[in-house]
């Protein structure tokens, strides 16, 4: 009867679908063609252990990327997750070196992640303190905590099998299929369950969002609950790559997880982004980084690249809402 | 079966879809209700009429849940029923569609039409394709042909975004739809398709409470017309038995108090005159003249642009095109700043928004807008501000403890008066006032304006917008009265009538009936 | 506590119940403690050194302070102390500028920093919060991509005047120190742009509608924050005599916890240069006190960071209480 139904009965949402899938798809290309362009200036690049180094070595931040991508479409912003994940790395090692049984090492940093978020989405959420405020907190208390616990000393003699990240499924390295497999599962969820929209209503519009019958507290709490379990899967990833864990938080890691969510699509004003938008955002990120070193340009501007990306991304959005506002929009 | 709402089973035949009886409500220092009693019949448009502040959006939010009224029932049905939140009046079948669209405008219309009760498929995840079917069903019900369930909301126009909440509140099979001011910000095609949706609907049985300030759209939807002023129920009218002049003098006739004593002021050489003035959306070419010692009175309904021409002149929203002369010399008005260096003051609608800085003293709020009379070099002299400040509460006669507590503990009329004292203190040779009695008490009101007649008689040139006609009346020189972005009709103070200016602010719709 | 904007601790005892007049008698208390545990830390000597350490969060929070009150926030400052410890550095030797023209130059680009900040979020209408952050990143990366990881040293000894000077007994930047907090709360307290900055954190569109130049202020505030760290910069280097590309990270946590600390409300329109004084003085005291008693350096900024929390929950259950 619609005289203009564009969709097939099949696909969900299709106007939604094209938006995104644009952005979804223009990282795509943009990944393609970034290798093309830099393999025609050095093909060592195109190298296949190259490109595999690229994607293991920065699977971790797609994992943390999903989390804080819900964080961010929710409304909110965190910046201890970087913190976050040098802490959850350690205690893993720690038991692991400590003689606990592997699954427990490995269990332990996603309870303890998701217990450290919760606690600060509780704050956010009910005691109504601004998100910044909690997590710089948070970061400071997670960062310093770190220090003082362990004195700096890195752990070394990781027993063999806590390296999880070794381990390959199908020959495919672990850290990839647990990138995948959390990006999907997060996307059906996003894309498919009534909780899930809970948190795009919730950033969209809080008012609108609790005059639906959605619970914007518990949502807030929900989320940072989730993105500690991610946190905590992606401090996993990160830890049994290594050899040697420093008791140190990464510098800079909670800005990159950022990046990733924001070029990846999710609005820093809240209500709109996906998550398989910020995982291949994170993996463009990661080629970008590996790229500056094979056209011979200093690693060193890798951060001044990432900081005029996210600078680029979140002006080309306000301005994008507010040309929608002028159209009569009230925001 | 009873539902949470309802507190007595007793339903009667062929009662109303919604009725009100008695409805009371007071807030801290205003009662914005009393005795107000209103019902809507299933497949009726019943508009509730009234100027700002009438109470109609009190009422509004009683009806829908937000609000439980102080004294008086509400009966769904015939049913006395109480809501305690939004939801049991949604459940009671009672939706709402505000001026400030409640959307998701990342999300599409299907999704913002279920979201909070889309249906569920398998797994407890949500079927979309019954989600975009059941909103195709709504889209037929209203015959909308050209809305797509997979639009983005975001991008759609503002009429397209309001049939989207409609259909959101079918979605709810809402039996009384409330709309308030729905075309405040839709063109005339949108306004057309809109009423079409109406008619629909009321096919269907859905009673519509429609809030409106614009009479010849009541004339051309509603069935009924309900007046309320000053918080009270002035009367009820078939629309097919009334008249514009009628509902106009219910909504602003009052009983003409010597309040106004007009002293004559000696009227000099005009000090604004503007010509042509044109800023989207809502002023479309005005020109107008006030000359020292002149008192002009600016009349209209709301939504006329009053507010919005005040506030080009004043450099919140600068003009696109057309020139303003103050004191003969032609000026660009920018910004407030330049406005009031030019001796352009404005005492804006909205006290607790515009007007005062509400958790800062009398004193810091006396000063706000002079700072630089009270200063040197940047540094603020603080005796003489304190001296201005307490001299302006005496002039004034502001009620309060000492000029350091403060401002929002106050009351709306010494509040009022602080706004006004802040920009007296610039001696502005234009004064802006913009609704500068309402809401507060007839204390006050008096010496406002006894203060107005004063400053007249200084020389100062006064624009006053209001919506209370005897005001206006009472209190002018002259009288200009604004239509949808223009100046349509000016009178002498000896020419103006209650009846003639009113007459010019409706504009066409003078005569009385409604279209088919 | 909004009532008693700017009206100085010097007025009538009924003041006394202020924020700041709490966190004062804290911090005597907490002195006289700390002083009983550790007889080496209530002696001049040790009191002075703090002083020289606390000069660099100091700087900044002087107009964090006035940011934090208009309702705003510049989380780019630490990264803007490192690119102008860089700048510092590199304009002298690797561009050749001579080293007073390469300060010049470090300050220039400080308050340069902040008025991208403050042009964006004025004209573009970024929030401060979103802006600041990618900033953040923006500034850390640049100093990290023109440095390249480089240290600079061997500057000339004049130029370690203001890091380890000291003038009549009192270190060298104490003392500049000391001024600008005269300064700034003088400007706070008793200006027209003080007043504004108040009237825009409590209510902007009534600022405006009140003909105050709210972008121009909010432009000048985010500069002088940019100009600030700058300065901290050049404090800096002149201490720990280097320039490296991971100087300042880190201070924006100290520096908006002092403020905060101090009774500024995270909402904006109240806040003080005194209150911002003792939050500084506060967590500087908190963090030698822990220093003395063997807690190594970077696990104080635990404390800091539940001091940061604490202080904003308190502030608001006070704030909805009274409400």
């Amino acid at each position: 009867m619609s005289a203009t139904a564009v969709a097939s009965p099949a696909s969900p949402l299709t106007g939604a679908w094209r938006r995104l899938a644009s952005q979804e798809a223009l990282l795509a290309v943009a990944i393609v063609g970034l290798a093309i362009v830099v393999g025609l200036i050095n093909p060592r690049f195109l190298a296949t252990r190259n490109l595999a180094d690229i994607l293991l070595g920065n699977a971790y931040i797609a994992v943390a990327a999903v989390g804080m991508s819900m964080v961010i479409i929710s409304g909110n912003i965190d910046i201890s997750v970087g913190a976050l994940i040098g802490v959850l790395a350690t205690v893993s090692g720690s038991l692991a070196v400590a003689g606990a049984p592997i699954l427990v090492s490995w269990l332990v940093p996603l309870v303890l992640g998701v217990a450290v978020m919760a606690a600060q989405g509780a704050v956010v959420a009910y005691l109504r303190i601004p998100a910044i405020v909690v997590t710089l907190g948070m970061l400071s208390i997670l960062k310093g905590g770190l220090i003082s616990v362990t004195g700096g000393k890195w752990i070394t003699d990781l027993p063999q099998n806590f390296h999880l990240a070794d381990l390959s499924l199908f020959g495919v390295p672990m850290p990839v299929i647990i990138m995948v497999l959390a990006t999907a599962l997060a996307a059906l969820w996003m894309r498919h369950s009534p909780r899930g929209r809970a948190i795009y209503a919730t950033g969209g519009n809080p008012e609108a969002a609790r005059l639906c019958g959605v619970n914007p507290q518990r949502t807030v709490l929900m989320v940072f609950a989730l993105h500690g379990f991610f946190a905590g899967l992606a401090s996993l990833v990160y830890a049994t790559q290594l050899r040697v864990i420093q008791s140190t938080t990464p510098q800079g890691l909670e800005l990159t997880i950022i990046t990733a969510a924001v070029v990846g699509g999710v609005s820093i004003l809240g209500g709109v982004g996906t998550v398989v938008g910020s995982t291949l955002a994170a993996i463009l990120i990661a080629e970008i980084t590996s790229a500056l070193v094979f056209i011979n340009v200093s690693p060193y501007w890798t951060d001044a690249v990432r900081g005029a990306l996210i600078l680029a991304t979140v002006i080309a959005d306000i301005l994008r809402r507010q040309r929608r506002a002028a159209q009569g929009w009230k925001r | 079966m009873s539902e949470p709402w309802e507190t007595d089973a007793a339903p009667s035949l062929a009662a109303p879809s919604l009725q009100v009886r008695d409805i009371e409500k007071t807030f801290p220092g205003v009662r914005a209700l009393s005795g107000v009693s209103f019902d809507v019949r299933a497949g009726e448009v019943h508009a509730l009429l009234g100027e700002n502040g009438a109470g109609k959006s009190t009422l509004i939010k009683i009806i829908s849940g937000v609000y439980e009224p102080d004294g008086g029932s509400i009966l769904v049905d015939g049913r006395s029923v109480r809501f305690s939140s939004p939801v049991d009046a949604r459940r009671a079948g009672v939706a709402t569609i505000y001026q400030e669209l409640l959307l998701f405008p990342e999300l599409t219309v299907a999704e913002n039409i279920f979201l909070g009760h889309a249906p569920l498929a398998g797994a407890g995840r949500v079927d979309w394709r019954a989600m975009r079917a059941e909103a195709e069903r709504l889209l037929a019900a209203l015959e909308i042909d050209d809305l797509s369930p997979d639009q983005v909301v975001g991008a759609l126009t503002v009429g397209n975004r309001q049939r989207v909440e409609i259909l959101r509140a079918l979605s709810y099979d809402a039996r009384i739809l409330i709309m308030d001011e729905p075309t405040a910000a839709l063109t005339e095609a949108d306004v057309t398709r809109l009423f079409d949706v109406v008619r629909r609907l009321k096919r269907r049985g859905v009673g519509v409470v429609y809030i409106s300030h614009r009479l010849d759209e009541i004339f051309a939807i509603a069935d009924r017309v309900t007046v309320l002023r000053d918080g009270a129920f002035v009367g009820a009218r078939e629309v097919a038995g009334t008249n514009a002049a009628e509902l106009v003098q219910m909504m602003v006739g009052r009983r003409i108090d010597n309040l106004f004593p007009k002293t004559k002021a000696p009227i000099g050489a005009p000090v604004l005159e503007a010509r042509d003035l044109v800023r989207r959306p809502l002023t479309k070419g005005v020109s107008l003249t006030v000359r020292a010692g002149e008192i002009v009175g600016l009349a209209g309904l709301v939504g006329s642009g009053r507010s919005e021409l005040a506030q080009t002149l004043f450099g919140i929203t600068p003009s696109e095109s057309g020139d303003i002369r103050l004191n003969g010399g032609s000026v660009r008005i920018d910004s407030p700043e330049t406005a009031r260096a030019k001796g352009v003051a404005y005492v804006p609608e909205d006290r607790g928004a515009q007007g005062l800085v509400r958790p800062m003293s009398v004193l810091h709020n006396f000063s706000l807008a002079a700072l630089g009379a009270f200063s040197h070099a940047g540094f603020i002299d603080r005796a003489s501000e304190r001296r201005m400040a307490e001299k302006g509460v005496a002039r004034f006669s502001v009620k309060t403890s000492s000029v350091d507590e403060i401002a929002g503990r106050l009351s709306g009329g010494n509040q009022q008066k602080i706004v006004l004292g802040k920009w007296l203190a610039n001696n502005p040779r234009l004064l802006i006032l913009d609704e500068p009695t309402r809401g507060i008490d007839v204390g006050a009101k008096a010496e406002i304006h006894r203060l107005m007649g004063e400053l007249a008689a200084e020389g100062v040139a006064i624009l006053m917008i209001s919506s209370e006609l005897p005001e206006v009346l009472g209190m002018s020189d002259r009288v200009l009265v604004m239509r949808e972005g223009r100046l349509v009709a000016e009178f002498d103070r000896a020419q103006a009538t209650s009846e003639a200016v009113g007459a010019a602010m409706m504009g066409g719709a003078s005569s009385a009936g409604k279209a088919a | 506590m909004s009532a008693a904007i700017g009206m100085g601790v010097w007025r009538a005892p009924r003041w006394l119940k202020r924020h700041e007049t709490l966190l004062a008698i804290i911090l005597v208390i907490a002195l006289i403690a700390l002083g009983a545990f550790n007889d080496r830390f209530l002696t001049v000597e040790n009191l002075l050194d703090q002083g020289r350490f606390i000069t660099e969060t100091g700087l900044i929070a002087l107009p964090m302070t006035f940011v934090i009150i208009t309702g705003g926030i510049d989380l780019s400052v630490g990264a803007i102390v490192g690119l102008c410890a860089i700048m510092l550095g590199y304009s002298w030797k690797t561009f050749g500028f001579p080293l007073p023209l390469a300060i010049v130059f470090a300050l220039f680009v400080g308050a340069l920093a902040g008025f991208v900040n403050g042009f964006v979020i004025t004209r573009v209408r970024v929030p401060p919060l979103i802006m600041t952050i990618a900033t953040l990143a923006l500034y850390r990366g640049l100093a990290e991509g023109v440095s390249q990881a480089h240290s600079v040293r061997g500057y000339p000894d004049w130029f370690y005047f203001l890091g380890q000077g000291s003038l009549f007994g009192v270190p060298t930047q104490l003392l500049l120190l000391v001024v600008l907090i005269v300064v700034a709360g003088v400007a706070l307290d008793r200006t027209t742009f003080g007043r504004a900055l108040y009237a825009i954190g409590a209510n902007e569109t009534a600022a405006r509608f009140s003909a105050l130049p709210v972008d121009r202020v909010k432009l000048i505030v985010y500069t002088l924050s940019g100009l600030a760290s700058g300065l901290a910069a050049w404090v800096l280097v002149s201490r720990v005599t280097t320039t490296r590309m991971d100087m300042g990270i880190g201070y924006e946590l100290d520096v908006i916890a002092a403020v905060v600390l101090g009774g500024a409300s995270i909402f904006g329109g109240s806040g003080t240069i005194w209150g911002t004084v003792i939050g500084l003085v506060m967590i500087q005291l908190l963090k030698n006190g822990l220093a003395l008693t063997g807690v190594k350096g970077d696990a104080t900024i635990v404390v800091i960071g539940v001091a940061l929390i604490l202080s904003v929950l308190i502030a608001s259950s006070l704030q909805r209480r009274r409400d």
